[in-house]
């Protein structure tokens, strides 16, 4: 059950009541981030967009672009920063495709994929850096990792997407206009 | 129907996985037993260089270094990162990535190592440059 469908609706122009949402939600996102940031490739990210994507629709966008620029903004600007631009963009597009579906199970097996996925798909950046045996390189070095990353989004979503999702009822709900 | 194609999903990620692992595995460099000669070059921030020649039984660079370590006047230090070992000092000339964006490169035989020095196999007759470079 989706309570509100932002992508939906009628007015294209997003409000400042949504506005402010959707800063509170990169905040959040950023947040979870560095808080998780010492466990390498277990991330909060995956499962809070997926959840966003689910009740903002492709608004989602806005967000991942304010993430994308506040870790810029933190870390500095460096090669990660262009895979961040194309690979949270290509879950949110994912995630609009099924976001029909109300089984936790969908979202799950999504998130594993994109974590499995993860460094092949980083890996497109060193094609044009270091050439075709450089980003193969690059990417079957992080296979451990993308494993890692794989593994943790889906028990991440698992367990946490069906809470998360119960919250964000309520809460966006009584927000709703 | 949707359990039907929630375990073909899993089914796909866990094939995945294996043909992952199989691809890590195979292509993974190998390790050589026995003693293996080796050189290591230092080049600090000024480029200035220092080699040594040595011999070690050690599988990988780390250990050849922390043997080198020990039989010379070559030094080196770091810390275990998330990502491995990091090395932040080495013949007593300290990069710091989180403020000048320094750092120990690792070049394998002339070429940017693709590995870290806990995990690059040492074979006989290699040549490894440890370079002070700051990252742009």
């Amino acid at each position: 059950m989706i309570p509100i469908d932002l992508s939906m609706k009628q007015v294209n122009k997003v409000s400042s009541h949504e506005l402010v949402q959707m800063a509170f939600l990169t905040a959040l996102l950023e947040a979870s981030k560095l808080a998780m940031a010492s466990i390498p490739n277990v991330e909060p990210v995956t499962l809070l967009l997926i959840l966003y994507t689910l009740y903002f629709g492709w608004y989602t966008l806005l967000i991942a672009a304010a993430y994308i620029l506040l870790e810029t903004l933190i870390w500095g600007l460096n090669i990660w920063v262009l895979m961040y631009m194309y690979i949270w963009p290509i879950l949110i597009a994912l995630v609009m495709q099924i976001r029909s579906s109300d089984s936790v199970w969908t979202y799950a097996l999504l998130a594993a994929a994109f974590g499995l996925f993860f460094g092949a798909m980083c890996s497109l950046v060193y094609l044009f850096i270091a050439g075709p045996v450089g980003a193969l390189s690059w990417w079957i070095t992080g296979i451990p990792f993308d494993i890692l990353h794989s593994i943790s989004n889906f028990f991440m979503v698992v367990f946490l997407l069906k809470p998360l999702r119960h919250l964000f009822d309520r809460t966006l709900k009584n927000n709703a206009r | 129907m949707k359990y039907k194609k929630t375990m073909i999903g899993f089914a796909a990620i866990l094939v995945c996985i294996a043909v992952f692992v199989g691809i890590y595995q195979f292509t993974r460099p190998k390790t050589m037993a026995g003693s293996k000669k080796y050189t290591v070059t230092v080049v600090d921030s000024k480029g200035e260089q220092t080699s040594y020649k040595a011999s070690t039984d050690q599988k990988y660079l780390l250990g050849a270094l922390k043997e080198l370590d020990k039989n010379s006047d070559f030094s080196i230090a770091g810390k275990n990162e998330t990502y491995g070992f990091f090395i932040t000092t080495v013949n007593g000339k300290k990069v710091n990535y989180d403020k000048h964006k320094t750092y120990w490169a690792i070049y394998v035989n002339g070429k940017y190592g693709q590995n870290g020095c806990e995990s690059q196999p040492v074979t006989d007759g290699d040549s490894y440059r440890l370079v002070y470079e700051t990252s742009k």
